[in-house]
């Protein structure tokens, strides 16, 4: 029996993605777990893999096309299945019979011209799949409720199975699928979607267009939308700490010159992120995340890093800090940066950990203050470590200091938990050997 | 061999004919009067069908043109306080009336018209009539809804027969305030009421059930048929058995005469004969007057163009014109000259005319000069809907909710007694009326009892007339100084006395423009699951609930009653309460001692509190409901007694709380589908929560078959438990569980 493939929810509150490219091709034979299609989310292009092996009958979506999440976009045959039992299947699963044009039809099927019945064949070359032909053959049923909280909590119908008569959609099958993102607090109505500022009046001579509009990439639309929650949902506050980083810088010399395999180095980040995993583990009541109805506490630590693309930001989880050693830890970031840049970030890559850490000191910046990561309770935002003059027993000292500010979710953590973090990450920075241990 | 003995009416039907030697008897100035009035009317019933001609009276026009001396001869023999009413052809008397009231020594040739009063009196019947806000009702009545109440002119009236009862509560309204102060017989005696119709209205219900009616209670009402042979085109002689509708009166024990109503005198005088029977404390009278409408039913043709009469006959009767007649008589006895009534028309005309002018001007876009309404004397759309019902202003305690301090048990049935017996002790303006209200010890169910001994004037026991005394209610209310507690004594009656109740009492108020309240109390009882089947188990929540100005309350506990009904009688609108006999013989808590406590208008009582579906419910169903609600705790009910049903007073709040909480509906009640209440509360509903709504509203009701006496057939027919069950199970499978 023909299998169908739908676009998946790769991202859990994502109504839609695009898919990239096919990696396979009509007539392939395939494995399980073999990838057969790059899909762009808003945060990450991922490798779409066959979850059955089988063969690729039909390719139903056009690359770089939209696809809502639940529709059909591929079928998988058995050996000796025919046509009309697929086209019989994709009927059933709502979805189109109609197969990709530029994929050339198998070599097994007859000639269209020499068809004697009137069953569909491949569509001519000019016909473009459309978002209707693709869609339901039937509208979906929700009740007036149901589709005026998934309007507003951005929850798919298309998505949903209902619960309700004939499938019906109902409020608890749109509350349940906002449940799944654990980014947003059950209890928290969301506000609408990024706010729109006007744009700021120019001295431009009329009729001359000083600008250009940039549409929106996936990326940037989930930046807006998530910050823009956080920001004016999580009631953040803020605490500050000096470090002095000269020890540090001292024991990464050491390592750097010592044990570790050629072509990896521990950076300052590298060690900062384990000062914060050390941190987390001295002071466990600030690994935690809000959950609505709970605080969830974390028996390991993770902790998402920020890493900039030239899209925007990503923040992959490192996971276990507590036992990572630097070396993994080292390899892991590498890993993260390398395919944070070509966009191959898979999306279980980017959910989860109770803390984040970002660094503009790179840059220069000598302090700043994050937007936090819900649920996350906190992030730490460091900058750069630079030589600053000191007072030691009243005498003026230099010392290589570095300016870190915590945000934190005050519904997860109060203010002295978050100032013992900074104490305990203060005290492994410092004292970096116990870094190490 | 039988033998047989001629039965003789016990009252008199006399023709009454005026001689040469009346004539001279009659007071110059009456006659003076008379000259005055009909000139006034004729010439300005001219002038509406020329204005009729010209496009301008939006809606039929029945002129009086031929019937003026059947009117005004009857309404000078009236004092200012009597009280006028009318049909559709109303114009002549609610013009006479008003000027009888506001020229109470005469009016003269002389002066004519020449009084500023006089003007504006004419220019708001003008603008009444043809839809204008200077009119008596703001335009809303027009020709046909004639009513200037300090005028004693009650309101004409569109339904043919309508006015009847209404007259009718006028009339006991009199009799009593005469009977109160104690002057009944003296002083000029008591006020008297004149309900004016034709030919046409005395074949119908309503006038026939209130002769009797006004007959039984020896009321000072005159029933004056103006009969001018013609119903629209329909010969009265084709539609009676007997044509000399004077003899209708004897059959209800009826003073009666018959008079030649193109004669004033002779209409005069036997009005008079009529008056002073009534007065005199001997009961209503009837008169009959002979007379003509020159025109058809309306506009400005006449009745031979429509081929149901001939242009002889019409002469004949053109030639005893009641102008021509009192003119002649006058100059005969030198009391008028050719050139004093040449003036006394053409000044009227002068004034007339001058008042059209100020109403109307020339139609800037007709070509030919045609006249419109000057536009800024239209009403304002915008207060199409004011008026319906009052603004409750009440002044009583309000007592909030149940008081657990020092309440007593009381049985549902005796907490209508005794609060009933409360008012009618605290205001004298309270009765009760109904049938068997006065006997078998407080009614049909005890609800009234002990009130017949305490107030035997106020406790009416009523003929099985639905339609006459809720009529008579109507009009009693309508004097503002009473109040009708009205007992139908099952809801079905309702359809006898729609008109009455619909027509009448819940349009007056509006359609009147706002002059007149109708403080009516109708309790009416909902006697689903006594088995008296088809005709005697409805529920009229819906029926009233789907007409304007009524409002409904519907008590589920002796407490709530008590303070619904204080409230009810303290509003100026028909108030419909609404007893349900599961309900007479339980038991609740009233507090003790305080019978005078009200329950604020619009506010629903939530009886269990929930987050899972919003029951909507009233009288025993609450309980119903209720008893549901607790074998269902997986769907946390909520329900809610709704109190007040009606379109203005439903407690949108706790409604739309309870629903933007609960997003689910189910409306319980117990009655048929087909007149239920609930298809307008869902449609309400659905409007108005539609984002809110997780499914569909869900309803319990009864089948569509109105219940039968059989009792397995009576229990399928109404929903009982199981029902409000099943309901709930349809609420559970539509969220997907079972």
């Amino acid at each position: 029996m023909a299998t169908i493939i739908t676009m998946p929810a790769v991202v859990a509150d994502a109504t839609e993605a695009a898919l990239q490219d096919w990696l396979v091709k009509i007539g392939d034979t395939i494995a399980a777990g073999q990838p057969i299609a790059e899909i762009e989310t808003e945060k990450a292009t991922v490798e779409l893999q066959a979850e059955f092996p089988g063969t690729i009958g039909r390719l139903l979506i056009q690359p770089g096309t939209s696809v809502g999440v639940g529709e059909p976009i591929a079928v998988l045959v058995e050996a000796g299945e025919d046509e009309a039992s697929v086209d019989k299947q994709i009927a059933s699963a709502g979805g189109t019979s109609h197969s990709l044009a530029e994929h050339p039809v198998p070599e097994d099927t007859e000639a269209p011209t020499t068809r004697r019945d009137t069953r569909p064949t491949a569509p001519d070359a000019t016909q473009e799949p459309s978002r209707n032909a693709q869609g339901r053959d039937s509208r979906i049923f929700g009740s007036p409720l149901a589709r005026k909280l998934a309007k507003e909590l951005g929850v798919d119908l298309a998505a949903l199975a209902g619960s309700g008569p004939n499938g019906r959609i109902l409020r608890g099958d749109v509350e349940a699928a906002r449940r799944q993102q654990a980014a947003i607090p059950e209890t928290t109505p969301t506000p609408e979607e990024t706010v729109v500022l006007p744009p700021a009046e120019t001295q431009q001579a009329p009729g001359v267009q000083n600008f250009q509009d940039e549409p929106l990439s996936g990326m940037r639309k989930a930046i807006a939308r998530r910050l823009t929650e956080s920001k004016t949902t999580v009631p953040h506050f803020y605490v500050s700490i000096d470090v002095e980083m000269d020890a540090l810088l001292a024991l990464r010399k050491q390592i750097n010159e010592g044990s570790l395999p050629a072509g990896h180095k521990a950076t300052v980040n590298d060690l900062v992120l384990k000062a914060l995993g050390g941190a987390l583990v001295d002071v466990p009541a600030a690994n935690a995340s809000w959950q609505g109805g709970a605080i969830r506490r974390y028996s390991t630590v993770d902790v998402s890093v920020a890493i900039a693309t030239a899209d925007g930001l990503l923040t992959p989880v490192v996971r276990g800090l507590e036992s990572l050693s630097l070396s993994s830890l080292g390899r892991t970031m590498g890993d993260y940066k390398e395919r944070a840049g070509t966009g191959r970030i898979r999306q279980q890559e980017l959910e989860g950990g109770s803390f984040s850490l970002t660094n503009l000191g790179m840059y220069g910046t000598r302090e700043f203050s994050a937007i936090l990561n819900p649920p996350q309770a906190g992030i730490l935002a460091v900058g750069a470590a630079e030589q600053r003059p000191v007072v030691r027993d009243g005498q003026l000292a230099v010392a290589t200091v570095m300016s870190c500010t915590l945000s934190a979710d005050h519904r997860v953590i109060d203010g002295a938990v978050a100032a013992q973090l900074l104490a305990a990450f203060k005290a492994r920075i410092e004292n970096p050997l116990s870094i190490l241990l | 061999m039988s033998t047989t003995t001629p039965l003789t009416y016990s009252t008199e039907c006399t023709e009454l004919r005026t001689t040469r030697e009346d004539w001279d008897a009659a007071a110059p100035e009456l006659l003076e009067s008379m000259l005055v009035q009909m000139h006034t009317i004729r010439i300005f019933e001219e002038v509406i069908l020329q204005l009729a001609a010209e496009g301008l009276v939006h809606g039929p026009a029945h002129s009086s043109i031929g019937q003026e001396g059947a009117a005004v001869g009857s309404i000078l023999a009236l004092r200012g306080a009597d009280g006028v009413n009318g049909t559709h052809r109303g114009h002549h008397q609610f013009l006479a009336k008003g000027l009888a009231y506001l020229f109470p020594n005469g009016m003269s040739i002389i002066d004519g018209i020449k009084n500023d009063q006089v003007t504006e009196f004419i220019r708001r019947t003008m603008s009444e009539i043809l839809g204008l806000k200077a009119g008596f009702s703001g335009g809303r009545g027009g020709s046909m809804h004639l009513q200037w109440l300090e005028a004693g002119a009650l309101g004409t009236n569109a339904i043919v027969g309508g006015g009847v009862p209404l007259a009718a509560g006028n009339a006991w309204a009199q009799r009593h305030d005469a009977e109160v102060h104690d002057d009944g017989g003296q002083a000029g005696g008591m006020g008297v009421t004149v309900t004016y119709f034709g030919d046409g209205a005395s074949n119908i219900g309503s006038t026939l059930e209130t002769l009797n009616l006004a007959a039984a209670w020896r009321l000072p009402l005159c029933f004056y048929i103006e009969n001018n042979l013609y119903a629209v085109s329909t010969h009265v002689a084709d539609v009676t058995g007997e044509p000399r509708l004077a003899a209708r009166g004897p059959g209800f024990g009826i003073r009666s005469w018959r008079v030649d109503g193109m004669d004033p005198l002779a209409v005069y005088l036997a009005q008079k004969a009529a008056v002073d029977h009534m007065r005199a404390g001997k009961g209503a009278t009837l008169i009959e007057a002979e007379t003509y409408r020159f025109f058809h039913q309306n506009g400005p043709f006449p009745g031979s163009a429509f081929g149901y009469r001939t242009k002889e006959e019409e002469k004949q009767w053109r030639d005893r014109d009641p102008l021509a007649k009192l003119a002649a008589e006058m100059t005969r006895r030198g009391l008028l000259t050719d050139e004093q009534l040449s003036d006394l028309t053409s000044h009227i005309t002068e004034q007339i005319t001058r008042i059209v002018d100020e109403i109307t001007e020339k139609d800037p876009e007709s070509a030919k000069g045609a006249r419109r309404i000057r536009p800024i004397l239209w009403p304002d759309p915008a207060a199409v809907d004011t008026d319906i019902r009052s603004e409750p202003a009440l002044t009583g305690t309000a007592l909030g909710e149940e008081n657990e301090d020092g309440t007593v048990q009381r049985r549902f049935v005796d907490a209508i007694a005794d609060v009933l017996g409360r008012r009618m002790d605290m205001d004298p303006g309270v009765l009760v009326l109904g049938e068997d209200v006065h006997r078998l010890k407080g009614g049909t169910n005890g609800a009234t009892r002990g009130l017949k001994d305490a107030y035997p004037e106020r406790v009416l026991g009523t003929p099985i007339s639905e339609n006459a005394f809720a009529g008579l209610a109507g009009g009693l209310s309508m004097t503002g100084r009473y109040k009708p507690v009205v007992e139908f004594m099952y809801s079905d009656f309702l359809w006898v006395a729609a008109d009455q109740i619909f027509n009448q009492i819940g349009k007056a108020r509006h359609m009147f423009g706002g002059q007149s309240s109708m403080p009516v109390v109708l309790r009416s009882k909902v006697a689903m699951g006594a088995g008296y089947g088809s005709q005697h188990s409805m529920d009229p929540a819906g029926i009233f609930a789907n007409n304007p100005g009524w409002r409904i309350v519907a008590p589920s506990t002796p407490h709530d009653y008590i303070g619904l009904m204080n409230t009810a009688l303290e509003l100026q609108d028909p108030v419909l309460v609404l007893e349900h006999v599961d309900l007479y013989g339980t038991k609740g808590g009233i507090p003790e001692g305080n019978l005078d406590y009200q329950l604020p208008v619009g506010k629903a009582a939530v009886r269990r509190t929930g987050e899972g579906v919003t029951v909507l419910s009233y009288l025993n169903m609450v309980d119903v409901s209720l008893q549901a609600a607790e074998q269902r705790p997986d769907l946390d009910p909520e329900v809610i007694d709704l109190r007040w049903l009606d379109r203005a007073s439903l407690d949108w709040d706790t409604i739309g709380a309870s629903i933007q909480k609960t997003n689910n509906v189910l409306i319980v009640e117990q009655g048929a589908r087909g007149t239920s209440y609930g298809g307008w509360l869902s449609d309400e509903i659905q409007r108005r929560f539609f984002d809110y709504l997780d499914q569909p509203i869900q309803r319990v009701t009864g089948k569509e078959a109105a219940p039968s006496i059989s009792k397995v057939l009576e229990a399928a027919a109404n929903a009982d438990l199981n029902d409000v069950l099943a309901g709930f199970d349809e609420v559970a499978r539509n969220l997907g569980r079972s």
